[in-house]
């Protein structure tokens, strides 16, 4: 009864903190509740958060523009001169090709199997239980397991890829061994770990759209791929993009599978920017040279992100 | 209906489907005529073969480790076969025998339960605090939103490995509590805040009215309703903190210390010859904890991978 009462002098309608509040309350709207509490309540995570992601990402960028001269002297300011090394290095060159072809191969495979995954899985929409279950299995592994896995998997003498492909009568590669196969299978083995994701979006996409569009099409004679092709995958263009931005995300900064199937070999075939920053830095112990490559990441990163939420936002505004 | 009688115009009975459909908001059922049973098996299987492919794409790499996992090492490359000829546990014995893995396994159990409930102690007031009050640092809960997206692992590797070697923390379980906690809280809150929202707050305005205090409020009314958002962040934590790899790699470099994917990662390397059966073990062994209670918490599983996205 009270609560009722208690609503209705309230007013509906509109967000909560918008709402003309009743005489007598403090400004928080909960009454018998201490000016402090929100503050006791968030700051904690605030503070950690602050500390763990804010103040190292900000310290890394500011010791990028330091350098020792040799191990144990203390470091010296040069100013941009780390980046200047970098862009002026074969190596990070060559990395920045690696990772495109890492970043585009795992997009291009990700999204085509995501699509058609998502299209299968839309057929039986009504029992997709057990198979829901089937898809996200790979998201409870770690890229260190998958890895493995996949290592078993393609293996040149046993694995049961090959296997299947001598059954057709052609010898089955050695597919870690040869470098441009060694890409291959990196990106096999990451798509498997990321695709769980798309899949779902695509999905969740697939069963928004207004089935009218699609009968419209059925009348006007568009069946099967024609369909598919102009009217469903159009329609899914938020989804498209927001696993596309999350796929280059993940490939773009993921280390994990490289530095476990690979490391970065043969070759140097798989030496990704971020398997070059690790090589950088812990392998030739280089950390501030190492953090101009990792600043270079999190730029490229964060202008992908915000071209996401930039174009995200558009399409809020659409619908 | 007005359906059976124009069925024999094929555009105009879709037509009135589609009418009827509007009308009555769900499928209708159209009846097929004999001839087409064929073509309908046809359909069923062109439906079958992409599910089946995703089924074989998701489930082989879990089914060759298996495999192998329970053969001699000679017998891997003899007898490639996906069903054992004489199924072995010699790798389990020897992985769950080997000190490796079994501090591996505690450290990965006690890292994971300490980032499940600080993530949850830290996390949840957090996200109540933001959709509740109002507060100066509300604005916040934007730039929280986006930090995960901004803030990749990668990018914390050698600034957070030179801050713990100043600050003495390396080699510490604590250390990666705190971290995965952190890098897992941006998520956990922004989760937690949209359904927090949901809960209509004339329930606790009424709790309020008739005397209970905030924290009366909080465990009798809150935190129940909220149960379910919870168990999600608390799978989310525990699965970040169990599959790490990137992180442990530089905050650890001890035997007695790192998580069992940094373990499994040193296991290819040591050997010469590749212990194919142990690796394989050892990667079940890692997969089987959340494997066993799969089917319990898929949906929470679910939940938290499609709230991973930066939606």
């Amino acid at each position: 009864m009270t609560a009722t009462t208690v609503s209705k002098t309230r007013g509906g309608g509109g967000k909560w903190w918008r709402r003309s509040e009743p005489p007598g309350r403090d400004n928080n709207a909960i009454i018998g509740q201490r000016k402090s509490t929100p503050y006791l309540f968030s700051l904690p995570a605030i503070l950690l958060v602050a500390a763990i992601l804010g103040f190292p990402v900000l310290y890394g960028v500011w010791q990028s523009l330091y350098r020792r001269p040799s191990l144990g002297l203390p470091a010296e300011w040069v100013g941009f001169e780390n980046y200047a090394d970098m862009f002026s290095s074969a190596d990070f060159w060559h990395s920045l090709n690696r990772t495109t072809i890492f970043v585009f191969g795992s997009l291009i495979l990700g999204t085509a199997l995501g699509l058609f995954f998502a299209f299968a899985l839309f057929r039986i929409v009504g029992k997709l239980r057990f198979l829901r279950a089937v898809t996200v299995a790979p998201y409870i592994v770690s890229n260190v397991a998958a890895a493995v896995m996949f290592k078993i998997l393609l293996n040149g003498q046993f694995g049961t890829v090959n296997q299947v492909i001598e059954f057709f009568g052609i010898d089955g590669p050695s597919w870690l061994a040869k470098p441009a196969l060694a890409m291959v299978t990196v990106i096999l083995t990451q798509v498997w770990t990321d695709l769980p994701l798309t899949i779902l979006l695509l999905l969740g996409g697939l069963m928004t759209i207004d089935r009218s569009y699609l009968d419209a099409a059925l009348v006007d004679g568009a069946t099967g791929w024609s369909r598919a092709r102009h009217i469903t995958i159009p329609l899914l263009a938020p989804q498209l993009l927001i696993s596309t931005i999350w796929l280059s995300y993940s490939t773009l900064t993921g280390l994990g599978v490289v530095l476990a199937l690979t490391g970065g070999g043969p070759l140097k075939a798989t030496q990704t920017m971020a398997m070059e920053m690790y090589t950088v830095a812990f392998r030739n112990l280089e950390f501030n040279q190492a953090l101009a490559i990792a600043t270079f990441i999190l730029i490229l990163n964060a202008l992908i992100t915000l071209g996401y939420v930039g174009i995200g936002r558009r399409y809020e505004y659409d619908q | 209906m007005t359906e059976t009688q124009h069925s024999d115009e094929p555009a105009l009975a879709a037509a009135t489907a589609k009418a009827a459909r509007a009308v009555v908001g769900g499928e209708m059922e159209t009846k097929q005529p004999a001839g087409t049973r064929a073509r309908l098996l046809f359909r069923r299987i062109l439906i079958a073969i992409p599910l089946i492919a995703l089924v074989a794409w998701t489930v082989a790499p879990f089914l060759v480790t298996l495999s192998v996992s329970f053969k001699e090492r000679a017998e891997v490359f003899a007898d490639p076969s996906l069903i054992p000829s004489s199924p072995t546990l010699d790798a389990y014995r020897e992985v769950l025998a080997s000190e490796s893995f079994t501090t591996s396994f505690l450290n990965s159990l006690i890292v994971g339960i300490g980032t499940t409930v600080l993530t949850i102690l830290i996390g949840v007031p957090a996200a109540y605090a933001f959709a509740r009050f109002r507060f100066r640092g509300r604005h916040l809960l934007l730039l929280f939103t986006l930090l995960p997206r901004l803030v990749p692992s990668i990018g914390l590797m050698v600034p957070i490995y030179r801050l713990a070697v100043v600050a003495g923390l390396l080699d510490k379980r604590i250390t990666l509590i705190i971290v995965y906690t952190a890098m897992l809280l941006p998520l956990a809150v922004w989760l937690m805040v949209g359904f927090f929202q949901q809960i209509p707050r004339e329930i606790e305005e009424a709790a309020n009215v008739d005397g209970a205090s905030l924290w009366g409020r909080l465990r009798y009314i809150v935190a129940p309703l909220a149960a379910p958002a919870m168990i999600t962040i608390g799978v989310l934590a525990f699965r970040e903190a169990w599959n790490e790899f990137t992180l442990v790699l530089v905050l650890t470099n001890t035997p007695g210390k790192r998580t069992l994917p940094f373990e499994l990662y040193l296991m290819q390397g040591i050997e010469g010859i590749a212990n194919f059966p142990g690796e394989a073990a050892f990667t079940i062994l890692t997969v089987l904890p959340f494997i066993l209670v799969y089917t319990r918490i898929e949906k929470y599983v679910v939940a938290g991978l499609i709230s991973g996205s930066g939606k």
